[in-house]
């Protein structure tokens, strides 16, 4: 019994492991063509669709760990600093690149012309709205990142604490995926 | 059987230290509110913006220090956006390292902060989409 433990909690690890890399390798597809797209902001594009997807995953997998931070259970701060930091790092290049591809969106017979021409409702309602609410979750997780920094381990001694951060990384993951599904039905409305 | 043992001698005294020296919740309001601001000036400035060109254009004076904050042609620029965000990221780092160091040792009632902090996300949230915003600001503009 204390030989087929191992195995199989081992084939389970490999398995769910597998499962992970494989989604998120072809989740990051579906921005990833951009990149052969063919039109000239394709590394805009592509750069922009796969922070956005990276972001999103990143974000979801957090809100995972928030909901142990706001029951209070067992926390692995090591791990859970290294993934906010990498999750803020990730929103910033959300952002930045969202900077780099709204050029072109507003550009001269880009699809801003397009979508005004034709549906006016989603440049004047979604993306008035998507351009502001995506810039939120950098400075959330900026902020959730600096605190279980500045508080070290320690910080498990404060109930409340621990549960606002939780609460951040959701409110944060809201955000994120408001971005990425506007964001999603722009590119399939116009794309740049 | 055995477990091993591990002889840090810094354990106990971090445990210690950190048992001697409080935790202020004052640094996590700090940060949690200073973003909030910036996306308050994020809000109120894209909506100065639309009131008047010349206001569009003082907005956007802000940005220009931004690569590709003008410009025109089919590669186009984000325009006054720059200046919108400019203005946010001033504000948040600047109330962000002002309330940092005057509550960096006071604790504040986080629990009372909570609700405070979603209500305000909420509402700015909603004052950025404008079926909500624009007949309030429509009312507003021709009291005014």
């Amino acid at each position: 019994m204390t030989t087929e433990q191992p195995i199989h909690s081992n084939l389970a690890k490999i398995l769910v492991r597998s499962q992970a890399y494989l989604a998120l390798l072809i989740l990051l597809l579906l921005a990833g063509l951009d990149f052969f797209f063919p039109t000239n902001y394709r590394l805009q594009a592509g750069l922009h669709g796969m922070s956005a997807i990276a972001s999103v995953v990143a974000g979801t997998y957090l809100t995972h760990r928030a909901y142990a931070l706001i029951r209070g259970v067992h926390i692995n701060f090591k791990s859970l600093r290294y993934w906010v930091l990498a999750s803020t790092i990730l929103n910033l290049l959300g952002a930045v690149s969202g900077n780099w591809i709204y050029m072109r969106y507003r550009g001269e017979g880009g699809p801003k012309d397009w979508i005004l021409a034709n549906a006016p409702a989603f440049h004047n309602y979604m993306m008035e709205f998507k351009e502001f609410v995506t810039l939120f979750p950098f400075p959330l997780m900026a902020a959730v990142t600096f605190i279980l920094y500045y508080y070290g381990d320690a910080i498990h001694t404060r109930r409340d604490l621990t549960q606002f951060v939780g609460i951040i990384i959701l409110v944060s993951w809201m955000f994120l995926l408001l971005g990425f599904v506007t964001g999603l039905v722009l590119a399939k409305l116009r794309f740049v | 059987m055995n477990q091993p043992t591990h002889n840090n001698p810094q354990k106990p005294s971090t445990d210690a230290t950190q048992a001697a020296t409080p935790l202020y919740s004052g640094p996590i309001i700090a940060a949690t509110l200073s973003p909030l601001l910036g996306f308050y000036t994020l809000m109120i400035s894209h909506h100065v913006s639309r009131v008047t060109k010349d206001l569009d254009k003082l907005v956007h004076s802000f940005g220009h220090w931004i690569p590709g904050s003008t410009g025109t042609g089919p590669d186009g620029s984000i325009g006054s956006y720059s200046g919108k965000e400019t203005l946010a990221l001033g504000i948040w780092l600047l109330t962000w390292a002002i309330f940092h160091v005057l509550w960096q040792k006071q604790d504040l009632p986080v629990n009372r902060w909570i609700p405070l902090f979603l209500g305000a996300i909420g509402f700015v949230t909603l004052c950025l989409f404008h079926p909500f915003i624009d007949p309030i600001l429509l009312l507003l503009l021709s009291q005014g």
